[in-house]
């Protein structure tokens, strides 16, 4: 159905030049159109016919379906917007649906407060971009000795990367906890559970979150770049390491970009591994996830203090949408890399 | 034959370059990757308990593992649930995320728009906000999802059914429908990557396929079939792993939940047990899927 608006602009060719030779001037745009369609056979008739039916039709469809759609992934974010600014009487006030009967900033102060935001915020931030630049470098290096350079057990290795993609974090986290407590090799062991460490150890070997999956795209994209690249920085003489600073590094900048984009993503929205290593480093997520305990200590001074599950609803949904608010942002002016890239950044390339 | 040893001194070079780029990596590997996933393999045989300065283990065999399949009562329940779900609702994920990026790979107005809208998820999908909105939404019946099941759980379906003079089928069709209709949540949240790679793989049809195509006069239905799916069918199973690999990850994943309890309760021999058993009978599936669909995946010569 992509074809139809194009198919119908363009028609039959062979049509319009019969006409056109055979009749010339003298008839209006009309009887010519009759002229034309007299002309051609049964099928063509047909097909144009079904094409200005589906062209008519399909727009309407189309846009009943995306609107619908729309409307299922856009429904969270109307209602945190709306839960937020609303009172927490509202919640069982069954006359309000949408529209809050009382605006106020009030929820949202609250869980700022709760969540200690700002300082969260910071130390999340400088963990986020911190890990994801060392990250994004670290991955780009290794993808490009997988994709530029011939060794033997490269195919063993690439396994691994794949074995990397594949594991999910939950089967090695467990031991890497006891690798991170009783961190070291023999006598000298330090306890880095708790510290940023725990976080930028592994960003800065490619072990981070979704390390492999990045591998494999910077792997992709590096081997899509012609080898006349590399052959002409090599008479100029750069040895292999200057090749890929001087050249291959600013072709990739791009790509650079949406790596890091979606590591900014992924280390943002993670919650399982900051959980398993941190117990007093608090990170938006993490404060998101223990909102309700964090809620009842810091707004009421008491954990056994009792809030309707309704009406604690509003406090988390604002939770949640101050939590992907600077994510949201990042997103609306940034867009363009996030969809775009990930076209051209060579996942695809499979 | 001087030439012939400096080129080969070269090729060797590069080779020793190669392992230099990956130097940094497979450290990391091998202490971030590599020995915890042979210690938790070693754990799952193992009771394991914290010494001072050190894990200590004590062998005892296969234990574990059938301490997980016959006594604890959750496990084997959730495993289920758990590789059911992702039976169903991965090919679903797959057909609604081609059928969205076919449609969101056409021209007309606010395209840009949706797109952005559709890839949405994407960002705000994981971790602790989408459990937060899948929960809060539902205990309050607010789900987007819940609005579209009310119109059908109000019988639209077996109105139409009976106004059509079909009776008796209306109860299973709209239990049916709505039981979809309240995954439609579920399963769009889950496709905003999904909807990408297709959409670049379909933006990577040549137009003289497409040409071609509306020359012979093919309908929307024979030009999907005989030119869009044989071009995009390579990322089906990119698709298939990612979509796979994602629900690992899920907050909503109940047998990782599971894990992670056990975790907490420092019975790591059992969490180890738990985690091979799920991620070994997961991996055999995608490897069979793999080994059947490869036989049927078009790969455009390069």
């Amino acid at each position: 159905m992509s074809d139809a608006n194009t198919a119908a602009v363009t028609g039959v060719p062979g049509a319009v030049v019969k006409t056109e030779e055979e009749i010339g001037g003298g008839l209006t745009p009309k009887q010519a159109k009759k002229l034309r369609m007299e002309q051609m056979s049964r099928e063509e008739r047909a097909y144009l016919r079904r094409l200005s039916v589906v062209e008519h039709v399909w727009p309407f469809f189309r846009f009943v379906i995306l609107f619908g759609l729309g409307f299922v992934i856009m429904y969270p974010l109307i209602y945190m917007i709306s839960c937020t600014f609303r009172e927490r009487s509202d919640m069982t006030d069954p006359t309000v649906m949408w529209i809050p009967r009382h605006y106020t900033l009030k929820i949202l102060k609250e869980t700022i407060t709760a969540m200690d935001f700002w300082h969260t915020l910071r130390t999340t931030l400088v963990l986020n971009i911190g890990c994801s630049m060392v990250q994004v470098v670290s991955c780009a290096i290794t993808g490009y000795g997988f994709a530029r350079f011939k060794f033997k057990g490269k195919g063993l290795l690439f396994g691994i990367v794949i074995m990397m993609i594949l594991v999910p974090t939950q089967v090695i986290s467990l031991p890497l906890y006891s690798q991170f407590r009783f961190f070291g090799i023999g006598p000298l062991k330090v306890n880095l559970i708790d510290t940023m460490w725990t976080m930028y150890l592994p960003a800065l070997t490619a072990n981070g979150i979704r390390a492999g999956l990045m591998i494999f795209i910077f792997r992709q994209f590096f081997r899509g770049l012609p080898k006349e690249l590399e052959d002409a920085a090599y008479i100029d003489g750069c040895g292999p390491f200057m090749t890929f600073v001087r050249v291959m590094i600013p072709n990739a900048a791009s790509s650079f970009l949406t790596v890091f984009l979606f590591s900014v993503v992924w280390y943002w929205n993670d919650y399982y591994v900051s959980s398993t290593f941190f117990t007093n480093t608090k990170t938006v997520a993490l404060m998101l996830q223990n909102l309700d305990t964090e809620l009842k200590l810091r707004l009421f001074n008491d954990a056994t203090v009792e809030i309707s599950p309704r009406e604690q609803i509003v406090w988390k949904e604002a939770g949640c949408l101050i939590s992907i608010a600077p994510i949201l942002i990042l997103y609306v002016f940034l867009q363009k890399y996030f969809t775009e890239g990930i076209a051209r950044s060579g996942i695809t390339g499979i | 034959m001087a030439k012939q040893a400096k080129k080969m001194s070269y090729e060797k070079r590069k080779a020793m370059y190669g392992y230099g780029f990956l130097a940094l990596w497979m450290v990391g590997t091998l202490i971030f990757f590599l020995i915890p996933l042979f210690k938790s393999l070693w754990y799952s045989f193992n009771e394991v308990s914290i010494g001072t300065g050190k894990m200590v283990t004590q062998f005892v065999g296969l234990d574990k593992y059938s301490y997980v399949l016959t006594v604890d009562e959750n496990y084997t329940d959730y495993l289920k649930d758990m590789l059911l779900e992702t039976l169903w609702k991965t090919p679903l994920v797959l057909i609604f995320s081609l059928f969205i990026a076919v449609i969101l790979n056409q021209k007309f107005h606010g395209r840009t728009l949706a797109r952005a809208i559709f890839f949405l998820p994407v960002i705000i999908a994981t971790g602790p906000v989408y459990k937060i909105i899948n929960g809060d939404m539902s205990s309050t019946g607010n789900t987007g999802a819940a609005q579209f099941s009310t119109m059908f759980s109000t019988d639209l379906v077996g109105q139409l059914l009976e106004f059509l003079g079909i009776y008796g089928l209306s109860d299973n069709m709209s239990t049916m429908i709505s039981t979809v209709a309240d995954n439609i949540f579920g399963i769009v949240w889950a496709s905003g990557i999904q909807i990408l790679i297709f959409l670049a793989a379909l933006q990577n049809i040549p137009p003289s396929a497409k040409e071609a195509a509306q020359m012979e006069g093919a309908t929307a239905w024979e030009y999907f079939w005989k030119i869009t799916f044989p071009y995009v069918s390579p990322f089906i199973l990119a698709n298939l792993i990612f979509t796979v690999i994602d629900s690992f990850t899920s907050p909503t994943n109940t047998v990782m939940g599971r894990i992670l309890n056990m975790k907490e309760d420092w019975k790591f021999g059992e969490a180890s047990a738990m985690a091979w058993i799920y991620f070994v009978i997961v991996l055999a599936a995608i490897g069979l899927i793999t080994a059947i669909v490869n036989k049927f995946i078009y790969y455009e010569v390069e």
